[in-house]
């Protein structure tokens, strides 16, 4: 690759299959891809968004808006298309709404440095005024932040409205929003200060084709997709007394080895009463607590069944999940036990009003549900078929997550586009004290932050030059930062007024996300490529075990210096 | 043609000399864009489509597959930096790749390479004596605004390069904070004691540092608490799972009822342990195995926090930190009977399960023996926060050397300048034939302020020209005013000459000293090289095999 003036022949440094791509080239393939990328989930913006159907490898489809899930799906091979694939994961995971603002804003940042790549001035100039952009973003976004009242249910309602307007599923309006704030009500625990909403191990979405949207309900309790162990059992219990286990009801050998030896006929009837007896022991110990209803993670013996039926008309639930397990616990207050014998009264979860199994379709489910104050509970949606339900359970889970969002830190801006518009006009004034080089991109940030209202105006079917312009014109004025888009209409409106809102933990997330990644891609200026995966450079290295005399209190870590 | 041969290639002589040095010149060009605060990172794909993005010699190199066996002297020599030193790997590249540049046109003007070598080491011994002599400052005159100014200076040209003020201030608090003394009676800064854990989401501001230690593991069960307040802590290196013989050891038993003692007694040993150790009074217990379900039950009761499989490192820390004992069994060595001491316990004052983005994460905070260190980074995405891991373990290597050195320099190209008008002065006294290699040594140390400057996108020649009056005249004149000068260096925003000490841009003197030394022997060691033979790989008993395979596939192919 680098020839040798001395000699025709080349000296080689890299291997053959490695391939280089350098300087300007570098960088605006990455612009490009990002672009790209952007591009895919650009129409899924706003409350006019379409969705897209995607097909995987084996032939299962995904319907969806969301940016997120459109994303995971994709198979990108170029790297910087996947770095931008990451940033919707990473948006997801933190705040749970804004995937796909998330990648169109940090598309258009990417582009908007195009220009000043093209003209060479130096990356890091740019670089360095989009921090300083973001600085300012962020002091923007916190100080236009409208304070709310958790507790009243107009607010969260009112944002979490918003959120689902640009989703598939608001067309059922109020019915997903009020599903998403019991849900998130229910799983809230305070302990002190802390404010604990664990939403994926205590809210469970269950999904059941059939029926009619309408018949979607959040349960104060959980249920889940098993049916009773034998027909004969009782469907339906008041009050019942609740035992969780986690071990089976059944014989099981012990773990080490163990060989009987038998030499006549009534050793081997001995052993099989042994067994039969130890059964008949474990089942004695659960009547002992007399419980209505035994659920366990594992097993259940044929032979147990009928003890414990015959015992106190007990009703049995075998190989339940762990996750599944634990919510009952919260709903019904029992502690999961492993030793039977070693079940005490407390053990028995007595706070739930209701058991019941239900034929649903062609399934049977179990309810167990009129808890008292359940922590946990288990949201069952109805609908049509199965795509349709899955794309509600994720407009459910961002509700959910804003839901969330807005109890830890209740505070709001205005949706619609309408933050980015005012955030771009501040920053397009604020860009004139920006001294020497940076005034540019900083500028050029300002704009590119437009996109998102750009976007929504775009996909409503509106006339996109004179809504902007309208809009800007709006903002250029003292009181003009509530105007927006109306993604419904195609009109410009005050978002205080039709109340489209954001939350600022969103809303921030989204901004820091995006512009750090656009820092990332535009600093690479050389790309090697289709290296062999032998070496890792951390190669686990023996010494660790052994710390050298001088080292004192020091473990672990090889790359000290 | 002389009858003796050797299966494969052979070079010789000046043919190999330059190859060698080609090949050395085309890496060090790869890595040369990213140094400086305005250099630029790479990206590098591996064939899984793996990608990484850096701005550090070492990982740029380390990823390459590089091929040219003397390139690879560069590569190990890039490592090693980044071992020794852990930060300046770029520069040791560049520097070492210029010197040889250098070297091999003076061997094709008739020096013999063995004259070069020898004045290259006098150029090394003379330049080390000169910096510790009149270029290096104690710290004691800074204070602690030079650490932080020469964390910041080795964050310049990261991606938190525009952070840098947050990032410098909390890796210089977490290197003060892990200061120990060791056995010896030497006050020590170990990197490792600062633990660095990446969880995306958020952004690079919202990074924290913890005083103390992080697990990325949730609590064993839902239903043990999730905080503890002086919290003893035991560290157990066996699993608590059902008790089972060892392979291959099997009872055997006449009666049946029996069999049911030997299960019974599995879960109770194992019953019997756990309440032993929550008996001792342990209210954290960390397990390197797994916990059945059932033992978790009766943590659960007693309101422990129990860990499993956290890994052995993770524990020996943990342990050390809070000055636990990792108990490997329970046997008592005067009796039979097992047993858990009090005194393996471990404390600190605060034990308690975040949720970091998605994760939970376990902190062990206010450690009673020594004080570990965690910092959390956040990030856009896992190469952002990768590159941040990497550039942070940069800076705490620099303000480790610094701490322990205590002695620093000024950076900005200041000292490669200052080091070069002297060698050339130097040079001057000599009458030998070293001469000129010292003066090709003075000439390539010049190399780093140009290629800054370049990376900058500024005038070179220019800027590093007028460094030069400046450092001649600080060594040169008697006015004790100008020997402030010998600071001076460029400043890559401005495009303009600075006193780089008051600027802040400082490095530690021991990392200087050492990528000299690296730079010269790595380049002395290839320039020794005249002769380079490549054997023919040997073809084994499989390649036979298949060659014959094809052989006889094409007669097959002929034959119909």
């Amino acid at each position: 690759m680098f020839a040798n003036p001395m000699r025709q022949q080349p000296v080689m440094v890299l291997q053959n299959n490695t391939k280089r791509e350098q300087g300007k080239k570098a960088q605006l393939s990455n612009i490009k891809a990002a672009r790209a990328v952007a591009d895919v989930v650009r129409t899924t913006l706003g409350p006019s968004s379409m969705l897209k159907m995607l097909l995987d490898p084996m032939g299962g489809i995904v319907m969806t808006n969301d940016g997120n899930a459109i994303l995971r799906e994709i198979d990108v091979a170029h790297p910087a298309a996947k770095s931008m694939i990451e940033l919707a994961r990473a948006q997801d995971e933190e705040v749970g709404d804004g995937t796909t603002s998330v990648i169109v804003l940090a598309g258009q940042i990417l582009q908007a440095a195009e220009i000043f790549i093209e003209k060479r001035v130096h990356p890091t100039v740019v670089v360095n005024a989009y921090f300083k952009a973001m600085e300012e973003i962020l002091k923007i976004t916190e100080e236009l932040g409208v304070d709310i009242d958790v507790d009243s249910e107009e607010d969260i309602k009112k944002i979490v409205t918003s959120c689902i307007g640009t989703k598939f599923s608001h067309k059922w309006g109020d019915l997903i929003v009020d599903l998403a704030i019991k849900a998130t009500r229910t799983v809230v625990r305070q302990s002190g200060k802390d404010v604990e909403i664990d939403l994926k191990r205590y809210a469970k979405v269950e999904k059941i084709p059939g029926g009619t949207i309408e018949e979607c309900t959040v349960l104060d309790g959980v249920m889940f997709n098993k049916d009773i162990t034998h027909g004969e059992m009782r469907r339906k219990i008041e009050n019942p007394r609740i035992v969780l286990l986690d071990c089976p009801l059944e014989y099981k050998k012990g773990e080490s080895m163990t060989n009987i030896e038998m030499s006549n006929e009534e050793d081997f009837k001995k052993a099989l009463e042994s067994e039969e007896e130890e059964v008949r022991k474990m089942c004695e110990h659960i009547l002992r607590v007399k419980p209505d209803v035994v659920i366990t993670e594992k097993g259940i013996s044929d032979f147990c069944q009928h003890f414990l039926m015959k015992g106190n008309n007990i009703t049995m639930i075998r190989r339940i999940r762990k996750t599944d397990n634990n919510r009952l616990a919260r709903v019904c207050g029992a502690t999961i036990a492993h030793r039977p014998e070693e079940l005490q009264e407390e053990d028995v979860g007595t706070m739930s009003g209701l058991f019941e199994v239900k034929k649903i379709g062609d399934d049977y489910f179990t309810f167990i549900t009129e808890s008292k104050n359940p922590e946990a509970c288990s949201i069952l949606l109805r609908g049509a078929s199965k795509d349709v339900l899955n794309e509600i359970e994720r407009n459910l889970q961002d509700a959910m997550q804003v839901a969330r969002s807005v109890i830890i830190n209740p505070k709001l801006v205005p949706g619609g586009g309408a933050l980015e518009m005012e955030l771009a006009n501040r920053l397009i004034k604020h860009s004139k004290e920006v001294e020497g080089l940076q005034q540019w991109p900083f500028k050029a940030l300002a704009t590119a932050l437009e996109v998102i209202p750009r976007t929504l105006a775009q996909n409503c079917g509106g006339n996109v030059v004179r809504l902007m312009t309208e809009l800007r014109a709006k903002h250029s004025k003292e009181d003009g930062i509530w105007y927006g888009i109306d993604g419904n209409k195609g009109t410009i409106a005050n978002m205080k007024e039709i109340d489209i809102w954001d939350p600022v933990a969103v809303k921030l997330q989204t901004y820091k996300t995006a512009i750090e990644s656009s820092c990332m891609l535009l600093r690479i200026d050389d790309v090697v490529s289709g290296m062999k995966k032998t070496k890792k450079q951390a190669a686990p290295q023996p010494e660790e075990d052994q710390p050298g005399p001088d080292e004192g209190h020091t473990f672990g870590d090889e790359r000290d210096g | 043609m002389s009858g003796v041969s050797i299966i494969g290639e052979r070079e010789q002589g000046q043919d190999v000399r330059t190859s060698n040095i080609t090949a050395v010149i085309g890496l060090a060009n790869i890595v040369k864009t990213s140094l400086g605060p305005q250099g630029l990172d790479k990206m590098l794909v591996d064939s899984i489509g793996d990608v990484t993005i850096t701005n550090d010699g070492a990982t740029i190199l380390s990823q390459l597959e590089v091929e040219h066996p003397a390139a690879k002297v560069l590569v190990e020599l890039a490592n090693l930096q980044d071992k020794e030193v852990g930060d300046g790997t770029t520069s040791v590249v560049i520097l070492a790749a210029e010197l040889l540049k250098r070297a091999n046109n003076l061997v094709k003007n008739k020096i013999h390479p063995t004259t070069v070598m020898a004045g290259y080491r006098l150029a090394l011994k003379e330049m080390i004596k000169y910096i510790k002599s009149n270029l290096t400052v104690k710290v004691e005159d800074l204070g602690r605004d030079a650490l932080i100014s020469a964390a910041r200076t080795s964050m310049s040209s990261k991606i938190v390069g525009s952070e840098s003020a947050f990032f410098s201030e909390m890796v210089v608090t977490a290197m003060e904070r892990v200061k120990t003394i060791n056995n010896m009676g030497k006050t020590k800064y170990p990197v490792k004691n600062v633990n660095i854990l990446k969880v995306h989401g958020k952004s690079s501001k919202e990074s924290m540092l913890i005083n103390g230690y992080a697990l990325e593991m949730g609590r064993a069960a839902q239903g043990m608490p999730t905080s503890i307040e002086n919290a003893k802590i035991a560290c157990i290196a066996f699993n608590l799972n059902k008790f089972r013989l060892h392979m291959g050891i099997q009872v055997l038993v006449k009666d049946p009822a029996e069999l049911e003692a030997i299960r019974q007694k599995e879960m109770d040993f194992t019953k019997d342990r756990v309440n032993m150790i929550i008996e001792s009074g342990a209210n954290v217990v960390l397990c390197s195995g797994g916990i059945d379900d059932f033992a978790l039950k009766y943590f659960v009761e007693a309101g422990v926090i129990a860990l499993r499989r956290v890994s052995i490192s993770d524990m020996r820390r943990i342990a050390t930190a809070t000055g636990a004992t990792v108990v490997t069994n329970l046997s008592d060595y005067e009796t039979s009977d097992e047993k858990f001491e009090a005194s393996n316990l471990g404390s600190c004052s605060l034990v308690q399960e975040k949720r970091i983005g998605d994760y939970d994460h376990i902190f062990f905070e206010g450690l009673a023996e020594t004080n570990c260190q965690t910092i959390v980074i956040r990030g856009a995405n896992e190469y952002f926060l990768d590159e941040v891991d990497r550039s942070l373990h940069d800076s705490l290597c620099v303000v480790k050397r610094i701490l322990e050195s205590n002695a620093i320099v000024t950076g900005g190209g200041a000292v490669e300048t200052s080091l070069s008008v002297y060698l050339d002065d130097f040079a001057r006294t000599l009458e030998s034939r070293e001469l000129l290699a010292i003066s090709e040594v003075a000439e390539s140390l010049l190399i780093i302020p140009k290629t800054l400057a370049i990376n900058a996108a500024l005038d070179a020649t220019d800027l590093v020209a007028k460094l030069k009056v400046f450092h001649h005249a600080s060594q040169t004149a008697e006015d004790q005013s100008k020997k402030e000068l010998k600071h001076y260096g460029l400043d890559l925003i401005n495009g303009k000459c600075r006193n780089n000490m008051i600027a802040g841009v400082l490095e530690p003197a021991i990392s200087k000293v050492k990528s000299l030394k690296f730079a010269i022997e790595a380049a002395i060691a290839i320039l020794r090289v005249d002769d380079m033979i490549k054997i023919a790989p040997k073809l084994t008993e499989e390649d036979k095999m298949r060659l014959a395979q094809q052989q006889a596939a094409a007669q097959g192919q002929d034959f119909f």
